[in-house]
C-alpha cells in the first residue's frame, strides 16, 4: 500500500535532489576565475566595442538620421535611404563595382591556380617562386601606387615604350574610361596574386601521389592528371576564393583613390570612396551612413555565403 | 619519393623535358612581371632628372647616380618617415599580439560565463571589414564617447583601433586549445594565479604561432593608409605610407622612385627574411578565414 506511489514514482523521473544547494568550495574556485577570465577579456572588450561594435551600431543609427559637424542629430526616417536609392551615382558606383570585381576575376582568379600547379612541380627552385610572387603582397598600396602611375605614364612610362618599340601607337591606361579599369586591376591583382597561390600551393602539397601514379599507369596524359586529380583536389579552396576575391574587390578604396580619384569621370568611383566623399568633404555623415549601412549588408551576405561553403566543406572532409 | 602529376622518369622523356621547359619559363616570366615594379623604381632612382624622361626603353641608366638615394633619403625627411613608421607599427602589433592572446587565453582556459556570444561577437567583425564603417570609427577616434577625448593626431588612435583583430584571436584560441588542460591544472594546483600560467605556461608553448601573428600584424598595419591617413594630420607624425605620397609630387621622378624603393624594403626584408612564418600565416588566412 505504501509502495504504490512509490512505484508509480519509480517510471518518472528521480526527484532532483540538490544535495549541495550552494557548492561553498566550487563557487570559491569559480569565482575568482570568471573574475580572471573577464579581467584577461577587458582589453578586447574594450577596444571591440568601441572600434567595432559600437561603430557597427552607431552607422545604422546614423542612416536614418541627418548628422552634420557641429550640429545635433535629428531622426529623419527612410530619407537618406531614398535620397541614396534616387541618387545617380549609387548605380555608378556598384555597377563599377561588380565591373572591377568581374575584371578582377577574369584577369586574376584562375592565374595563381596555374602557377600553384606549376610551381607544385618544380623539382628545384620551389622556394625561390614561392618568395618571389608574394613579395608584391607586403608592398603598401600607397607606395605601388607612386610606382605604378609611373608605369601607366603616358609620356615615357615603361608600358607607353614597350608599345611603341613594338610599333603600336601610345595609349591612355589611367584617362581611358575603357582602360582605367583593368589597369587598376592589373595593380590589384600584382598586389594579391601570390597570397592565393600560397594557399592553393598548400592545398595541392596534400595530393596523395598514390593518385598520380595509378594515373599514369592507367594511361593517363599529364594534362589530364591535371584535369582530373589537381584540379579537383583544388575546386573547395577555389570556391572560396572565388568568394574571398569578391568581398575584397566590394571593400575596394586605396588604389582608385590615389591612382586615379574615382576618374576619368566617375569611372573608377567606387562604393567606399563615395562614403568618403560625402563624410569628409561634404561632411553628410548621416547619407555617407545609408551607403555604409549598404557595404555592410552586401559584405555581410558574402560573409554568410562564405562560412555556409567553408562548413559544408569541413562537414565533408 | 618525390613526385608531380609528372614522375622523375616521365621528365627524362623528350616531351617531358618540353613540358617542364615551357613550365619554367612561363613561371620565369610571370617572376620577371611581378619584380619588375621593384626593379623599374630602382634604376628609375638611379637616374638623372633628363634621362629619365628621355623616351625609349632604357631600363638601366647610363650613369647610375647614387647620390640620387641619398638626395631622396634627406629631402624626404626619411629618418623620421621610418621611425614614425616603425613607431606606429612597433607598438600597435605589440598591442595587438597582447590584447588579442589575452583575449584568446582567457576563452580557450579560463571559460568565461558568456564566452559563446563573446566569440560571436568578435566573429561579426571578421564578417564586416573595417571599411564599412570607417565614417562612425573616425568620429569615434575624434571623440571618444563618455570621457570625451579626441585620439585625433595621436599615435593612440591608431593603436587602439589596431587592436581589433578577431582573426589573432581565434588563431591563438585555436592554438591554446591544443595545449593540454593538464599543465594549467597542475600550475593550478602549485598555487600559480592566471598570470603566471599565461606569462610561464601558455606564451612560452605558443612562440611559434605568436612569431607569425607578430609578421602579419607588421605587414598588415605597414601597409594601412585610409586610418592613418584620416586620423595623423599632423606632417610630424605621419607614417612613411602617408607622407610619401604626399609630398612625392613636388620632387622630381627619380627622387620619388629612389624613396619609394627606399620604403618598400622594411616589409620587403621581414618578408624575405621571415618567410617561413609568413607563408604559415598567410595559408592560416585564407582558408580558417
Amino acid at each position: 500500500m505504501m509502495n504504490t506511489p512509490y512505484r508509480v514514482d519509480a517510471n518518472l523521473k528521480p526527484p532532483t535532489i540538490r544535495r549541495h544547494p550552494i557548492n561553498y568550495s566550487k563557487l570559491r574556485s569559480t569565482l575568482p576565475r570568471q573574475f580572471f577570465a573577464y579581467l584577461f577579456l577587458l582589453p578586447a572588450l574594450v577596444v571591440f566595442a568601441l572600434f567595432a561594435w559600437l561603430p557597427i551600431l552607431s552607422s545604422i543609427q546614423m542612416s536614418f538620421q541627418d548628422v552634420r559637424l557641429g550640429q545635433e542629430a535629428t531622426w529623419v526616417g527612410l530619407d537618406n535611404f531614398t535620397l541614396m536609392f534616387r541618387d545617380p551615382v549609387f548605380e555608378i558606383a556598384w555597377k563599377n563595382s561588380i565591373q572591377f570585381t568581374t575584371w578582377s576575376l577574369l584577369l586574376g582568379y584562375l592565374v595563381p591556380v596555374v602557377i600553384a600547379i606549376l610551381v607544385r612541380e618544380m623539382r628545384i627552385g620551389k622556394g625561390f617562386f614561392r618568395v618571389v610572387y608574394f613579395l608584391p603582397t607586403v608592398v603598401p598600396t600607397a607606395i605601388a601606387v607612386i610606382i605604378w602611375r609611373f608605369i601607366y605614364d603616358p609620356d615615357g612610362g615603361v608600358l607607353n615604350e614597350i608599345l611603341k618599340a613594338l610599333g603600336y601607337s601610345r595609349l591612355l591606361w589611367l584617362q581611358d574610361a575603357n582602360l582605367v579599369k583593368p589597369a587598376l586591376v592589373a595593380v590589384m591583382t600584382w598586389g594579391g596574386f601570390g597570397t592565393t597561390t600560397l594557399i592553393y600551393l598548400a592545398s595541392l602539397q596534400d595530393v596523395a601521389l598514390e593518385l598520380y601514379e595509378a594515373a599514369e599507369l592507367d594511361g593517363a596524359s599529364p594534362l589530364q592528371r591535371i584535369r582530373h586529380i589537381s584540379l579537383p583536389h583544388l575546386y573547395p579552396v577555389m570556391s572560396l576564393m572565388f568568394i574571398l576575391q569578391i568581398i575584397a574587390v566590394v571593400q575596394v578604396f586605396t588604389e582608385p583613390f590615389l591612382l586615379t580619384n574615382g576618374g576619368p569621370g566617375r569611372e573608377t568611383l567606387t562604393p567606399a570612396m563615395h562614403i568618403y566623399n560625402r563624410a569628409f568633404i561634404r561632411a553628410d555623415m548621416g547619407y555617407a551612413s545609408a551607403w555604409s549601412v549598404t557595404m555592410i549588408l552586401v559584405l555581410l551576405a558574402f560573409s554568410v555565403i562564405y562560412r555556409v561553403v567553408n562548413n559544408r566543406l569541413s562537414a565533408e572532409t | 619519393m618525390d613526385r608531380g602529376f609528372f614522375s622523375n622518369i616521365e621528365l627524362r622523356t623528350r616531351n617531358g623535358r618540353i613540358y617542364y621547359a615551357v613550365a619554367v619559363l612561363s613561371l620565369l616570366l610571370v617572376a620577371v612581371v611581378t619584380l619588375f615594379p621593384f626593379f623599374f623604381a630602382f634604376t628609375s632612382g638611379l637616374k638623372n632628372s633628363t634621362e629619365i624622361f628621355t623616351g625609349g626603353l632604357n631600363l638601366f641608366p647610363e650613369s647610375p647616380q647614387w647620390h640620387n638615394y641619398t638626395d631622396a633619403w634627406t629631402r624626404f625627411d626619411m629618418m623620421r618617415l621610418f621611425g614614425n613608421s616603425f613607431l606606429l607599427v612597433g607598438v600597435g602589433v605589440f598591442l595587438r599580439v597582447v590584447v588579442s592572446a589575452a583575449a584568446a587565453f582567457s576563452l580557450s582556459k579560463l571559460k568565461p560565463v558568456g564566452g559563446r556570444v563573446i566569440i560571436f561577437g568578435f566573429l561579426l567583425t571578421l564578417m564586416i571589414p573595417s571599411i564599412a564603417y570607417f565614417v562612425p570609427l573616425y568620429i569615434t577616434i575624434a571623440k571618444l564617447p563618455i570621457i570625451n577625448v579626441s585620439l585625433l593626431n595621436s599615435y593612440w588612435g591608431l593603436w587602439l583601433p589596431y587592436c581589433v583583430d578577431a582573426f589573432s584571436i581565434f588563431v591563438l584560441k585555436t592554438f591554446f586549445d591544443r595545449i593540454p588542460s593538464d599543465l594549467i591544472d597542475s600550475a593550478r594546483v602549485d598555487g600559480a594565479n592566471p598570470f603566471q600560467m599565461f606569462i610561464r605556461i601558455i606564451l612560452p608553448l605558443s612562440r611559434s604561432i605568436i612569431i607569425v601573428l607578430c609578421v602579419l600584424a607588421f605587414v598588415g598595419l605597414w601597409k594601412d593608409f585610409l586610418l592613418p591617413y584620416l586620423v595623423l594630420t599632423d606632417p610630424a607624425k605621419q607614417p612613411i605610407t602617408v607622407r610619401l605620397f604626399y609630398i612625392a609630387d613636388d620632387y622630381s621622378v627619380n627622387l620619388q622612385m629612389a624613396a619609394s624603393f627606399m620604403a618598400l624594403l622594411p616589409p620587403l626584408f621581414i618578408a624575405i627574411l621571415l618567410q617561413r612564418y609568413m607563408k604559415i600565416g598567410l595559408t592560416l588566412g585564407g582558408v580558417k578565414g
